[in-house]
């Protein structure tokens, strides 16, 4: 049986926002609103130290598909919402979620509500709730328009492009759905739609600087064992007991 | 009773919303452990990869977008590319939002209200795009009528390199103007003068990465902007482990956060910095003998303050090192440096050493936080004769020219340029170029640079010189400094086209708004440009359906002019562009559609029907080469220039620029004047032989220290797509990957000792004053910038464009504050750049 994970090599990654820029395009993820980010894959952004000794330190985020997870057992639903796979993945399945946020609530990376400390990198969530009032995608359903006659409404550029979003990337869904509906919460899925088909997830196939690995830790020919094996390494909030599957090594920055 | 979605949402419904979330945890449902399950089947999008290319930054990267059912959805480099690696930088991704923005325009327009100015509402009207052509070519046929055609200008703003032939290089040509102009003055074009003026290659450098033991990132941020940025991000971990990566900028960039050495260099000093780094690199003996060559006996002579015998010294690739020394360097200690810099001289040293020590496998990489200020040129100079300094100048791991790729001309035009357009010539452009204190002497030839952000300055001085003006893809009235006068002066053009994706700012004084295609999604080209040691030909073509009534600017709009044209009585444009043959079956188009596809394959075909076989990518027909998407030279080769192959005046890498020497005094002859009184009508301050060699020239600036105390650093954002893309959700939402910023927001840094000082907290609003204008926005206290600075993004701001970059597009009321509202106009004369850079403007923080 795997155990995927990930890995983050804060060296390699110079914090430019593809990751998250291709997570959003990959999964459909709405623009934030009430507090909650849609955003699966965010960063810790810190500036550390007084002027001139500063340093910057950019720590991508997202589901670390804790091996003990939290969100799971604070599922209150039978059979779970949010359940593991054999593979070690954390996964959702939306027909099943009542949108009680307990595992919201549960998970030591996410808040009920974010705050503004998340505009500026200083808290973020990985688990965010859609609504239960409204549109799953409002940015896409207005009808309200600029200059009449001569721009267009959002949802008359959905229309016109032909799907509920115009880039809307339309997976085969399994439990998770291409768009979630009002009601429910989300999180990264691993791009489980993916890599159980033997894609790497977008975040990692989008990374210039190839600081992300994902594959199988338990493996010991896998990249991921291997560089785990290799290089120190640390998870977030290691104390929680959670036991995250996504790990980080290096250094972001080289005066640290 | 097992809890399940249907029961718990009946409950919930039944007593009125009974949500977990605030409930007494003894009241909650009592929860279990794992659950493991295996998931439902699930598979990725079906679609297909087409090819395209990037145009969000002057890189100009071969990409491909993902189009699942007509729809663009994702963007990822092109895997071919040996320039990007298949990857794009964030940029990239935001291509799909920006194509379906909905407050793009969908038809062409026309303004109802003759007024015009700054908030004042055009009243815009949705009409054809027949009648709009005929509104225009109405316009241009009464210029020609009236023996006026010079009174035509055309400012183009982003544009494809091939396609740029057919407006640019045709329209004013064939209708009669001089007055056409590029956007590039308002970039970086200032940059171009350090390699220019010593090596004789006036154009964006290239860089070893893969091979790089030392890279220095000056005045730029190349993980962020500038150039080949997926490339920089690609090499920068390598870098990092196995050389030193020294960051020169007076803001913690994304370079300098990562970086070993992070010199937070007072703005405008540039050229100190550089010297004394020269300094040390002599006195120490660092310097790279195989360039740059050694003293006769041997013995270093190099000595703080003292002169050396010129003939004591032999260069082997370099002209001009001991008179170089000799002028400026003798006197650069790092302890003297300190004084104008405020870096400590033993960072100078450590840094200094370090560049030695990798030589010359060091990439300076000079961007231009150097080179875009009223004194730019001599500071772009100094810091690239660096590299020389070092040998790292077409040498592996080191600072290359330019690579290319063979393109397809077009047919000439100049059997169809009539004695009225021929009589255009003798008409001066606008732009000031070539006025005795207006050098602009691109390519080390006076006059021949354009001015861009003196355009408006003409257009107010003689406000007839231009009656229609057609403007693409550009927006004037936010991306130039002190944008008020571009305000004025297109108030006071009787009659302006523009050709735009957005109501932009300059939009807001169009008379008639022709609706452009988003043409990395849409529109059909050819894009060259090199990077990674490689040149390149991308294709750029429709990956999806287009949604709306919009035309590409640059090949179906000026067919559709043309044929116009030709009905009103003027048919050479027309009849030119009707010439055009496929290279393939020699077919002539008969349509705006054909007429850019067979333009598109003119371009192109040396690539892929090469009448000899091509060194670079095999590429089997025009089919293939839309398929591929492009086309990559061969790999680079090393030392272009050496064996005294330099394109300078001595053939030779240029300590002492005979280049320049040569070129100014052409100027100041033409003027009858010395050079000396060249540059000091100019604002530089050298004189004599000193001007001849790259130097420290001190910041000029606008506005006193005692009245505007803090000195403005502007800087690029990464998720700018030049001014573009502020309209899209995501890069609001990701605006904080831009160190210090604010997601959603526009905030000013200022380090918190200045905030003590002042009683100013984050989040506070803040009037930001220059001599210029000014601006209303947050202010954040950040470590990242020194004392006595602020520092502020350039992208937000905008007045106008759509109602995510502006607050209140009805309004005109800006989310945040455009920078260039408070930069002042000022030009670097020696290339014609506009100034930006350097801390040429202070200003004064209140709370607003």
């Amino acid at each position: 049986m795997a155990r995927l994970g990930m890995v983050i090599d804060l060296r390699r990654c110079v914090g430019c926002g593809n990751c998250a820029l291709a997570c959003k395009a990959e999964n459909n993820t709405r623009t934030r609103a009430g507090g909650q980010s849609f955003n699966w894959a965010d960063f810790i952004i810190k500036t550390e130290g007084k002027f001139p000794k500063v340093t910057q330190t950019v720590i991508p985020v997202s589901c670390n598909h804790c091996t003990d997870a939290p969100c799971v057992k604070a599922c209150p639903v039978t059979p779970k919402a949010m359940y593991k796979t054999p593979e070690g993945i954390t996964l959702h399945d939306n027909a099943l979620c009542i949108g009680c946020r307990s595992c919201q609530m549960a998970c030591p990376y996410s808040q009920v509500e974010l705050t503004d400390a998340s505009l500026s990198g200083e808290t973020y969530s990985v688990i965010s709730f859609n609504a239960r009032e409204g549109d799953a995608q409002p940015q896409w359903t207005s009808t309200s328009v600029m200059l009449a006659g001569i721009t267009s409404s959002a949802a008359e550029t959905a229309k016109a492009a032909g799907a509920a979003t115009p880039a809307m990337n339309q997976f085969e869904a399994g439990d998770v759905q291409p768009i979630r509906k009002a009601g429910i919460v989300e999180k990264c899925t691993f791009c489980y739609h993916r890599t159980s088909n033997g894609l790497q997830p977008a975040c990692v196939e989008a990374c210039p600087a190839k600081a992300r690995i994902f594959g199988d830790q338990d493996d010991p020919n896998s990249e991921i064992a291997k560089v785990l094996k290799a290089e120190k390494s640390f998870r977030l909030q290691e104390k929680k007991g959670t036991k995250p599957n996504v790990h980080y090594v290096g250094k972001y920055s080289a005066r640290v | 009773m097992k809890l399940t979605r249907r029961n718990f949402i009946q409950a919930s419904a039944g007593s009125g919303g009974l949500l977990m979330l605030g409930m007494p945890v003894a009241a909650q449902p009592v929860t279990n452990a794992m659950a493991l399950r295996k998931g439902k089947p699930a598979a990725a999008a079906k679609g297909e990869w087409v090819s395209t290319a990037c145009q969000g930054c002057t890189q100009w990267c071969a990409i491909q977008i993902f189009v699942q059912d007509g729809r663009a959805v994702r963007v990822r480099g092109n895997p071919a590319s040996k320039t990007n690696h298949g990857y794009v930088c964030p940029r990239g991704h935001l291509i799909p939002q920006q194509t379906y923005d909905p407050d793009r325009i969908k038809v062409p327009m026309k303004r109802t209200n003759a007024q015009k100015g700054r908030g004042i509402d055009p009243k815009f009207v949705p009409i054809s795009w027949d009648e709009a052509l005929d509104i225009v070519a109405d316009k241009m046929m009464e210029l020609r009528k009236n023996n006026e055609a010079h009174k035509l200008a055309y400012i183009r703003g982003r544009y494809s390199p091939t396609s740029t032939d057919l407006l640019y290089g045709t329209v004013p040509k064939i209708f009669g103007t001089t007055n056409y102009f590029s956007h590039s003055a308002i970039c970086a074009e200032a940059e171009k003068m350090g390699p220019g003026l010593t090596q004789g290659f006036f154009g964006y450098r290239d860089y070893d990465l893969a091979n790089t033991q030392c890279l220095v990132t000056w005045g730029t941020d190349p993980l962020a902007s500038n150039r080949e940025v997926p490339n920089t991000i690609h090499r920068f971990g390598e870098i990092l482990a196995r050389g030193t990566v020294i960051a020169v900028d007076p803001r913690l960039s994304n370079s300098a956060a990562k970086a070993h050495e992070w010199l937070p260099i007072k703005p405008g000093t540039d050229g100190a910095l550089a010297g004394a780094i020269a300094h040390v690199l002599l006195t120490q003996g660092l310097w790279n003998k195989e360039f740059v060559g050694d003293f006769k006996d041997g013995k270093n002579l190099f000595v703080a303050g003292k002169t050396v015998d010129e003939a004591a010294f032999v260069e082997k690739e370099t002209s001009g090192l001991v008179k170089w020394w000799n002028l400026e360097l003798k006197d650069r200690t790092p302890a003297w440096a300190e004084k104008e810099t405020l870096i400590p001289a033993a960072q100078t040293i450590r840094v200094a050493r370090a560049m030695g020590k990798a030589a010359p496998k060091v990439a300076v990489w000079m961007g231009p936080g150097v080179a875009m200020n009223p004194r730019g040129t001599y500071a772009a100079m100094a810091v690239h004769a660096l590299n020389g300094l070092v040998g790292s100048i077409d040498v592996e791991g080191g600072t290359l020219q330019s690579s290319s790729v063979p393109v397809g001309k077009f047919p000439s035009a100049d059997a169809y340029v009539d004695d009225i357009a021929k009589a255009a010539s003798k008409h001066k452009k606008i732009d000031g170029r070539g006025a005795k204190d207006m050098p602009a002497m691109m390519g080390a030839k006076p006059g021949s640079g354009v001015v861009t952000n003196n355009i408006a300055n003409g257009m107010l001085k003689d406000p007839g010189a231009v009656k229609v003006l057609i403007s693409t893809w550009s927006n004037f009235n936010f991306s130039c400094t002190d944008p008020s006068r571009w305000d004025k002066a297109l108030t006071a053009v009787p009659f302006f086209v523009h050709l735009v994706t957005n109501a932009s700012e300059m939009t807001q004084f169009a008379d008639i708004v022709l609706p452009a295609t988003h043409n990395t999604s849409e529109g059909f080209s050819i894009v060259t440009n090199m990077g990674n040691l490689h040149g390149y030909a991308t294709i750029q073509q429709p990956v999806g359906k287009r949604l709306w009534d919009v035309k590409q600017e640059e090949t179906e709009v000026v067919w559709l002019l043309a044929e116009k044209l030709k009905a009103k009585g003027f048919p050479n444009l027309f009849d030119y562009y009707a010439s055009f043959k496929d290279p393939e079956n020699g077919k002539t188009p008969t349509n705006e559609r054909e007429f850019t596809e067979i333009a598109a394959k003119i371009s192109s075909a040396p690539m892929w029907m090469p009448k000899e076989p091509l060194k670079g990518d095999k590429i089997e027909g025009w089919a293939d080469f839309r398929k591929k998407g492009m086309y990559s030279g061969a790999k680079y080769s090393f030392k272009k220039g050496w064996g005294g192959r330099f394109n300078t005046a001595t053939k030779k890498f240029e300590f002492f620029s005979e280049t320049l020497k040569k070129g100014l005094t052409e100027h100041a002859t033409k003027h009858q004047t010395t050079t000396d009184d060249i540059l000091n009508v100019s604002g530089y301050v050298a004189r004599g032989e000193l001007a001849f060699v790259p130097h420290y020239e001190p910041p000029k600036r606008h506005g006193s220290v005692s009245e505007y105390p803090f000195t403005f650093i502007d800087y690029k954002s990464r998720l700018n797509r030049e001014g573009r893309s502020q309209n899209l959700p995501w890069y609001q939402e990701f605006k904080k990957v831009d160190p210090g910023d604010v997601a959603w927001d526009d905030v000013l840094k200022m380090n918190p000792a200045d905030g003590a000082k002042l009683k100013l907290k984050s989040g506070d609003t803040v009037r930001v004053t220059s001599m210029a204008g000014s601006i209303v926005t947050k202010l954040k206290l950040w470590e990242g910038v020194r004392p006595g600075t602020v520092a502020k993004c350039y992208g937000q701001g905008h007045w106008a464009y759509g109602r995510v970059a502006a607050k209140d597009y009805a309004k005109a009321t800006p989310r945040g504050g455009n920078n260039n509202e408070i930069l002042v106009d000022d030009y670097d004369r020696l290339s014609g750049a506009t100034a930006r850079n350097g801390g040429f403007t202070g200003v004064k923080i209140q709370k607003a």
